[in-house]
């Protein structure tokens, strides 16, 4: 018996710690067509310093972009892409981006209703189907502007326990829209329609469904028509198409805050189908992508002026910058100015965007890696304070 | 525990030391392969993808009644949580058995346990500045746990009848990730059996 159980064990143990893939630096070669005069940007070396500093404080790699008027785009990186194979982190990285895709399918459902084909005020049920309807509470009631701006009350699935241990017992599972919404069924909403303002990743996956059924196509598809192709985004794509592209800088995670990272590169399965993540792109596209929404080219005045309608909680969160939401964006007032903005986490990933409406500069940045002591230097209020001012003051 | 490099040699190490406790005292021998789930208590029950795990320990009695007993078991346990992490544990429980004439035997156990858990992948640590490759020390964890468990003696009339179990067990890891998960909470579904390996005349089943 106890020779199995040796032979058992031995087996277990053997093939217990796994080892980063043996990538070829040639892996990480971007497809980027940029004419780059960022080493001619008068804040070159300002910009480049600070992501020097936030990587040589424990961020594995960052890359960032900067866009002012008067001095055009400067993009930058540090860090590394690769711990395993030791491989330097380039500007034109690809990476992770997460919930900052909720821009662009508010983008994008603004679009048809531009196109007049839908009505912002219509409730989502007369787009949906009774079987997806009837299973989500407030589902029935909610219109589309409500679910575009988090005031439907909808539960958001990722807040349910059972989830969060579902999702870490398999960490590679590729998750559907339907499974998902599983765990928002039977749960309460957060209050009527409308009469208050609660981030709800569910509603996103119902907007998600809502322009496939317009459109008859899916979701990133017409992500892929409306903008990512039109605005050159050439570093842009959904995860659905292939979760795991060529390109993409590997994730690492400090679960235990101790600024011990493993790697989390094939971790996020749970929005590889679903319009609240699953983006994957560089600071240099998001910024871009931001410019372009801000200048009117997706958007006519009057579709942006709604995007730009803005809703505050009852009980502002005392941790984050007093916040508005607006229709897939939010407004947040920094000691550097107001701010229009969205950022997103994926495992192993941190990015976001933020663009500042009194002097049209938009920022972009991401990092490969989150949780833990890292997102003291990315994400906390205190670090986006900081990102901020070191780059505007 | 941390001079331990490797926990095959810890676990193997136990494993020999329970087994002859367990000879020369004739205290049952307790062996499970069980299934490990990130799971809420209570919620679910056989879950996929199958993380495995093996338990194996022995249980003294406090008190023998007709049809029931009151013990102690002390276990030593492995699981491994592809992607998430690997562990070895110490543990020790009180249990409560009710045993019916014709085998059949309900239990209930509270436990207590130290465990040691080390990650599945690389792991890269910061220092001066930068991050290296560098041996996982592991994290030290405290698991109460929860147990119910469902039995045979495959021979009621026998005291030292071996007994086939499943036990559902709940248990949380604390600390977990501080300021993030401040616990996570598990399951292990247990499939094992308990015999003696010598035939134990005095004891009181």
């Amino acid at each position: 018996m106890n020779r199995t159980l040796t032979v058992l064990l031995a087996i277990l143990l053997l093939s217990s710690c796994r080892e980063g893939d043996d990538i070829a630096p040639a892996f990480y070669t971007c497809g980027f067509t940029f004419s780059d005069s960022s080493a001619e940007n008068e804040n070159n070396s300002k910009y480049q310093n600070l992501i020097d500093e936030l990587v040589s404080n424990g961020v594995v790699g960052m890359t960032m972009s900067v866009y002012q008027p008067q001095s055009g785009i400067w993009i930058g990186g540090s860090g590394k892409a690769d711990l395993n194979n030791n491989i330097h982190m380039k500007p034109c990285n690809i990476s992770r981006v997460g919930s900052t895709v909720k821009m662009f399918t508010a983008t994008t459902v603004l679009m048809l209703a531009q196109e007049g084909k839908l009505e912002l005020d219509d409730p989502i049920a007369d787009y949906l189907q009774a079987d997806v309807i009837n299973r989500i509470d407030n589902a029935d009631k909610a219109t589309i502007k409500q679910l575009l701006q988090h005031s439907s009350g909808i539960f958001n699935y990722i807040q349910n326990l059972k989830f969060q241990t579902a999702s870490l017992n398999d960490l590679i599972k590729e998750w559907t829209p339907d499974e998902l919404l599983s765990y928002a069924e039977g749960k309460r909403a957060y209050f009527k329609p409308g009469t208050d303002v609660r981030y709800s990743n569910t509603g996103y996956i119902l907007l998600g469904m809502l322009i496939e059924q317009i459109e008859g196509k899916p979701f990133y598809e017409v992500f892929d028509e409306k903008i990512f192709r039109p605005l050159n985004l050439s570093m842009t794509q959904f995860a659905a198409k292939n979760p795991v592209p060529d390109g993409i800088v590997r994730g690492y995670i400090d679960l235990y805050s101790k600024l011990q990272v493993v790697e989390s590169t094939y971790f996020s399965g749970w929005d590889y189908f679903t319009a609240d993540g699953g983006l994957i792109s560089n600071p240099k596209d998001l910024n871009t992508f931001f410019q372009a929404l801000m200048g009117h080219k997706l958007l006519n005045a009057e579709y942006l002026d709604q995007m730009l309608t803005w809703k505050s909680p009852k009980e502002p969160d005392p941790e984050f910058f007093p916040i508005a939401y607006g229709l897939g964006i939010f407004r947040i007032e920094t000691p550097s100015g107001i701010a229009y903005m969205h950022s997103g986490d994926a495992i192993g990933y941190y990015a976001n965007m933020l663009y500042f409406p009194d002097d049209s500069t938009s920022i972009a940045y991401a990092a490969n890696s989150n949780y833990g002591k890292i997102d003291e230097f990315v994400s906390t209020k205190d670090a986006t304070e900081h990102i901020i001012s070191a780059l505007k003051d | 525990m941390r001079n331990i490099r490797h926990p095959l040699i810890f676990i193997i190490l136990l494993l020999y030391a329970g087994t002859s406790f367990g000879q020369s005292k004739a205290l049952p021998i307790n062996l499970s392969l069980f299934n490990q789930a990130t799971a809420l208590p209570f919620t679910s029950f056989f879950s996929t993808p199958v993380h495995p795990g093996i338990q194996i320990g022995t249980e003294f009695n406090y008190s023998t009644k007709a049809g029931s007993r009151f013990f102690q078991t002390a276990n030593l346990s492995y699981f491994y949580h592809n992607y998430l992490a690997q562990g070895v544990g110490l543990s020790s429980e009180l249990g409560y058995e009710s045993r019916l004439k014709n085998g059949l035997a309900i239990t209930g156990l509270l436990g207590l346990g130290y465990m040691h858990t080390f990650t599945t992948s690389e792991e890269f640590t910061f220092s001066d500045g930068t991050y290296h490759k560098q041996n996982d020390k592991g994290n030290s964890r405290l698991f109460p746990s929860l147990s119910l468990d469902l039995g045979y003696y495959l021979n009621p009339s026998r005291d030292s009848s071996p007994k086939v179990f499943v036990r559902y067990q709940s248990w949380a890891e604390y600390p977990y990730s501080p300021g993030f998960i401040p616990a996570m909470t598990h399951v292990n579904l247990h499939f094992g059996i308990k015999f003696f390996l010598h035939k134990n005349d005095h004891s009181h089943e």
